[in-house]
């Protein structure tokens, strides 16, 4: 249909011409849509239990019966991939979730008042940000033990910040708008034009990051479980796949292979869906 | 005159800029009657927009009011800020300049007039939404019914001040505060949204202070007007008198930059110089540098406003030559 056609049929529908989506938010939607079905029903699709050594079948190359080879114990790499989506799904949205709310609250807060809040909250930005990302959470990782839930507390208490800083900026912004103003000659509450008009329109940057933080969270869990410190052995976990393969990759490149492709693949759709959410979004301002 | 419904006296507004303070609003005093209409009137920074947001304290943090204006037998400039918020948005009211900007972009019209009645009124849930309808209507949207859940994104302009307009209404106030409402919109429509006023100030018994810079505006909605110069009201009166016979130098100046129909063609003539800024408003009569009938006495003495005829007030030490003036212009 020509965009006049298109135009006349929504002026004959009697309401606005609806855009079509962007094309990352379709793709990344459909890559993470498919990665919450595996993660959610795993045993489904995973033709083997990811657990099951079989040493009959040890170090084999991919081939119809083991598309993705097998490692070391004969456990069947595809299906150690694909119930990995569990876990690393579960990292993606549980290291980010709390940083998210957290952050956008403090972010929030913070933009609204200034002053003295705005000054101590600068510092502890500084603070956090002196230090390189994994080496702040590898250490508090190292005082807490190591462990997926361990991994979540360290994760967000680093993590907070940098959600909370972009929703500050963005609400120092919006606060002086004059629909804020507007707020407070009708006489509401700060905490009502706070949390019912300055968020709603500060918010879609965090939003955005919040899909490519989940990108990066897998990347960091997967880090994590490689050095030994996320999801520990023998459970199916990217980063711990590929540290079970690192000592067989001259002779036996897909143990690490495939996982690592996973991660690529999934971090890719997450940072799809960001990208597509961001133009939606701006579309609709 | 019976009692006021608002008295002002000495109200004051200091900021702090740059290191130092400067005077924002000095010293202003009036009234606004029961169904009165008070066009406050000056250049852009002569105080009048602040006026307006001092008397509900809805000046960025850092600024310092003082002075008294008395609402129903309480002091606004010193009433607690719990206390305050209920009178804001509930017998006082405001409307701003951009429609464009004052509306919340990502909350329907429905949402927004809900919740003012929400904070003001006991309405129950289907109370709210009858009433929302009912106050579209009432500021002339037509197919209001519709047009409740659209996003103010789908308003045009004077659409949208009239859905500001219905927010502000919502609490059914004694007074709104109207800034410059009416500056942003196509003249056209400024006609409309005046009338608009107008007519629910009628229907609904209310009192309005109008700020604006626009002495039309003035002449055709308001029954009292004060002309304000660098924080100061210079001059007060009722409307007919002070265009009849303006006894303030710069209301002269502003009625004589004012095309007027219906009368001989003349060149229009322009206030020499510029407004002085808040950190150096000249000592004496904030005016004299750009006055015409300065003398030594306005560089160095400042006039108090004080009536010149029953109810006509003016701050300016020549006022009977600018009488005089005006007369024979």
């Amino acid at each position: 249909m020509t965009d006049a056609a298109h135009l006349e049929a929504a002026v004959a529908a009697g309401r606005p011409r609806r855009a079509r989506p962007p094309g990352p938010l379709v793709w990344g939607g459909a890559i993470l849509g498919l990665s919450l079905f595996l993660a959610a029903a795993p045993s489904l699709v995973a033709p083997y239990d990811p657990l099951a050594f079989d040493y009959g079948a040890i170090l084999q190359p991919p081939s119809p019966a083991h598309p993705f080879g097998t490692d070391n114990f004969g456990r069947d790499v595809l299906s150690r991939v694909i119930h990995a989506y569990r876990i690393d799904m579960g990292i993606a949205v549980f290291a980010t979730v709390v940083p998210f709310v957290l952050g956008t609250l403090v972010g929030a807060v913070v933009g609204y008042a200034g002053g003295l809040a705005e000054t101590v909250f600068g510092r502890v930005v500084d603070a956090v940000i002196t230090f390189p990302f994994l080496v702040l959470v590898i250490a508090i990782v190292s005082v807490l033990g190591p462990g997926l839930i361990n991994m979540y507390i360290a994760v967000s208490l680093v993590g907070w910040v940098f959600y909370a800083r972009i929703v500050a900026s963005e609400v120092k912004v919006q606060k002086r708008l004059d629909y804020a103003e507007a707020g407070r000659a009708m006489g509401y509450t700060h905490a009502r034009i706070v949390l019912r008009h300055l968020l709603p329109n500060a918010i879609t940057p965090a939003i955005v990051y919040w899909m490519t933080d989940m990108a990066l969270a897998i990347l960091l869990g997967s880090s994590l479980g490689y050095l030994g410190l996320g999801a520990q052995p023998p459970a199916a976990e990217w980063g711990v796949q590929i540290a079970e393969g690192k000592n067989f990759m001259a002779t036996a490149w897909w143990i690490s292979v495939f996982p690592g492709a996973a991660i690529v693949v999934t971090g890719l759709g997450f940072s799809l869906l960001g990208d597509g959410l961001a133009a939606l979004l701006r579309v609709r301002r | 005159m019976s009692a006021p419904l608002l008295s002002v006296r000495g109200l004051t507004a200091r900021f702090r800029a740059g290191g130092r303070e400067v005077t924002a609003v000095d010293d202003v005093s009036f009234d606004v009657g029961e169904g009165e209409v008070l066009g406050l009137v000056g250049e852009s920074g002569s105080g009048k927009s602040v006026t307006l947001r001092s008397l509900l304290r809805l000046l960025p943090s850092g600024a310092r009011v003082e002075g008294q204006a008395l609402w129903q037998g309480r002091d606004l400039v010193a009433m607690p800020d719990a206390r305050l918020r209920r009178v804001r948005g509930g017998a006082i009211s405001m409307i701003f300049q951009e429609p464009m900007t004052a509306l919340n972009p990502v909350l329907p019209v429905r949402v927004q007039i809900e919740e003012s009645l929400r904070a003001h009124t006991a309405l129950d849930r289907a109370g709210r939404r009858a009433r929302a309808r009912e106050l579209l209507d009432l500021v002339g949207i037509p197919d209001a019914a519709r047009r409740l859940d659209e996003y103010p994104h789908q308003f045009s302009g004077g659409m949208r001040q009239r859905a500001m307009i219905a927010i502000a209404l919502a609490s059914e106030p004694r007074l709104l505060l109207a800034d410059e409402p009416t500056t942003a919109l196509d003249v056209t429509i400024q006609d409309q949204i005046l009338k608009l006023i107008l007519d629910l100030k009628d229907r609904l018994g209310m009192s309005v202070v109008l700020v604006t810079h626009d002495l039309g505006v003035v002449a055709e909605t308001c029954s009292r007007m004060a002309v304000m110069y660098a924080g100061r009201i210079v001059e007060q009166g009722g409307v007919r008198e002070v265009f009849a016979s303006p006894r303030h130098a710069y209301t002269l100046g502003l009625l004589g930059s004012v095309p007027r129909a219906g009368t001989e063609r003349s060149a229009l003539r322009s206030i020499e110089g510029t407004p002085p800024g808040l950190a150096a408003i000249p000592p004496g009569c904030a005016f004299n540098p750009r006055c015409a009938f300065a003398t030594t006495v306005c560089r160095e003495v400042r006039p108090d406003l004080s009536p010149r005829t029953p109810g006509h007030l003016a701050a300016c030490h020549h006022s009977d030559r600018v009488a005089q003036a005006s007369l024979a212009a």
